[in-house]
């Protein structure tokens, strides 16, 4: 045993994380800093500030009504109403995509017979269509669960449908060997070679879907989170409003996580490539 | 001849499902209220009319100019901020979950604040477009400018390339194509900032068009104008698309 090997410090191994999570939580108090700084020396006292959210967070988030949110129901149930919307919409958006998506791979008649209009559609912004859904159904959750289905379904068939157009061509010469019926090749084969495709899909969906739905609840004033926030800055309380943007924020965050997780642990061999 | 029938046998049907679109458009028009929805031929007519009453392209010249900037300021930004990111590793641990959070989050959440601090001026939509676009550039670009091939760095530092030289000849000129991949998503991105800020901010330009109509009934004019920007959109997009490509071709010999 001459050889001798450098140990290194016992620090130096611990450092990285530690130093990581320091440096993270050093910035976000520079920005908290920057924001509270700024707007207190520059804006009037009604603008939101990081010292003015903490104040009220509590009273939100304990769902204690002000004489304000009386209007729109209580933050939980606005939070509820939102996630419920967007979730609902997903699903038949998701179900619908994925169909079609499949039936656009596989089948040439239905690629060229829709491929202009879904990608026409999904390149236009969604939101758009929003005052046509209120001549359509009025100012209802109706109108609401559509425009979350319409842009949570073309990301998804689009995604799909280029993922069954990658598909190998050994899986369907074996498919074919083995007298594979067309579900089998459709549900069992295509779909589960897609699926990076559709995680992808369905990360792209989920954001649209919640941009949508808020949107809708500001713009046709529906209960959910997204009139909260308008109810609430609409009266000059803004702090107030803002918890619900950080709620927001954090359930796009958990959806991106959530899909990005599920990519990780069922398709290690995927690296997402940017859509 | 089954051959060439096999190649028009796609185009063809592609034409026949438009065509039938069309026709069941103007079918839906015949049998729904005008008031809630109208034909192809009537819906192109109303375009007609936008179009030679100067509407159009008054609401396309304001929509466009909110998209521009916005877009242009997102890419300055973005690219040198993922540049800056990529190039000091603590700014970017430091920033990294910051910036993921407010890619994720639906930035049309922030609309009714930036009204109360900035009005109803044109900045006001400027800066939405730039909080939906910015982000996708910076971390496409911060991604590229991480990934430039070591190797390729030691050839420039043997040759003793001074830090300047570095970044221009071989980090950006590396980084470009993965910074237009941005730019393709942020395009899209920019469209539904643009109309969301025109909906939710003092309205103007298509988005204007659109609600105005909406209050009035006249559905010709909305659907028109969603035909319209359908149509931007995927002109834009595809702009987008061939400029990724372009620059595509300089990754091609890695």
């Amino acid at each position: 045993m001459t050889a001798v090997t450098v140990r290194m410090p016992r620090t130096r191994e611990l450092s990285p994380r530690w130093e990581v999570f320091m440096l993270r939580l050093g910035a976000g108090l520079v920005l908290l800093g920057l924001w509270e700084g700024l707007v207190t020396w520059l804006s009037p006292s009604y603008i939101t500030r990081p010292s003015g959210i903490a104040r009220v967070f509590w009273e939100v988030v304990s769902n204690r009504s002000t004489p304000l949110t009386q209007l729109s129901g209580s933050f939980w149930f606005d939070v509820q109403t939102t996630l419920v919307a967007v979730f609902e919409g997903l699903a038949i958006g998701v179900t619908l995509g994925v169909i079609v998506g499949l039936a656009m791979g596989r089948l040439a008649t239905v690629e060229w017979a829709l491929k202009y209009y879904v990608g026409a559609l999904f390149a236009m912004p969604v939101i758009a269509i929003l005052p046509l859904m209120t001549l359509w159904f009025g100012y209802t959750s109706t109108a609401r669960l559509w425009i979350v289905v319409i842009g949570a379904f073309l990301p998804v068939a689009l995604n799909v449908y280029e993922g069954v157009r990658k598909l190998p061509v050994t899986y369907l010469e074996v498919a074919r060997t083995y007298h594979a019926r067309w579900w089998n090749v459709w549900f069992g084969i295509a779909l589960p070679a897609s699926l990076p495709y559709l995680l992808a899909g369905l990360r792209l969906a989920a954001g649209r879907a919640l941009v949508a739905a808020v949107v809708a609840e500001y713009l046709l004033a529906i209960k959910g989170l997204g009139f909260f926030i308008r109810s609430d800055t609409q009266s000059f309380h803004q702090n107030q409003a803002m918890v619900a943007v950080i709620m927001l924020a954090l359930i796009g965050i958990a959806i991106n996580t959530t899909i990005d997780a599920a990519t990780r642990h069922f398709l290690p061999w995927f690296r997402r490539e940017g859509r | 001849m089954s051959v060439s029938f096999d190649r028009l046998r796609g185009p063809l049907i592609a034409l026949l499902s438009l065509a039938a679109g069309a026709a069941l458009w103007q079918y839906l028009g015949t049998t729904i209220p005008k008031t809630e929805f109208v034909g192809f031929t009537a819906t192109i007519s109303s375009l007609w009319d936008l179009i030679t009453n100067g509407e159009l392209f008054t609401a396309l010249k304001e929509s466009m100019e909110v998209f521009a900037i916005g877009l242009a300021i997102s890419f300055v930004i973005g690219f040198f901020g993922g540049l800056l990111m990529a190039r000091l590793p603590r700014l970017r641990i430091a920033l990294e979950p910051y910036v993921a959070a407010f890619y994720a989050m639906p930035g049309v959440a922030l609309i009714p604040f930036i009204l109360a601090l900035f009005g109803f001026l044109v900045k006001a939509k400027v800066i939405v477009v730039v909080l939906f676009g910015i982000w996708p550039i910076l971390i496409n670009t911060l991604e590229g400018a991480r990934s430039v091939n070591p190797e390729l760095l030691e050839v420039a530092k043997s040759y003793r390339s001074n830090e300047r030289r570095l970044w221009l000849h071989v980090i950006i000129p590396y980084t470009l194509p993965y910074a237009m991949t941005g730019v393709r998503q942020s395009i899209a991105r920019c469209l539904v900032g643009m109309i969301a800020a025109e909906f939710l901010l003092s309205s103007s330009g298509l988005g204007d068009l659109i609600i105005r109509n909406t209050e009035r009934f006249q559905t010709g004019n909305v659907l028109a104008t969603v035909l319209v920007i359908m149509i931007l959109a995927t002109i834009l997009i595809g702009i987008g698309r061939a400029l990724e490509n372009y620059f595509a071709r300089w990754r091609a010999g890695e």
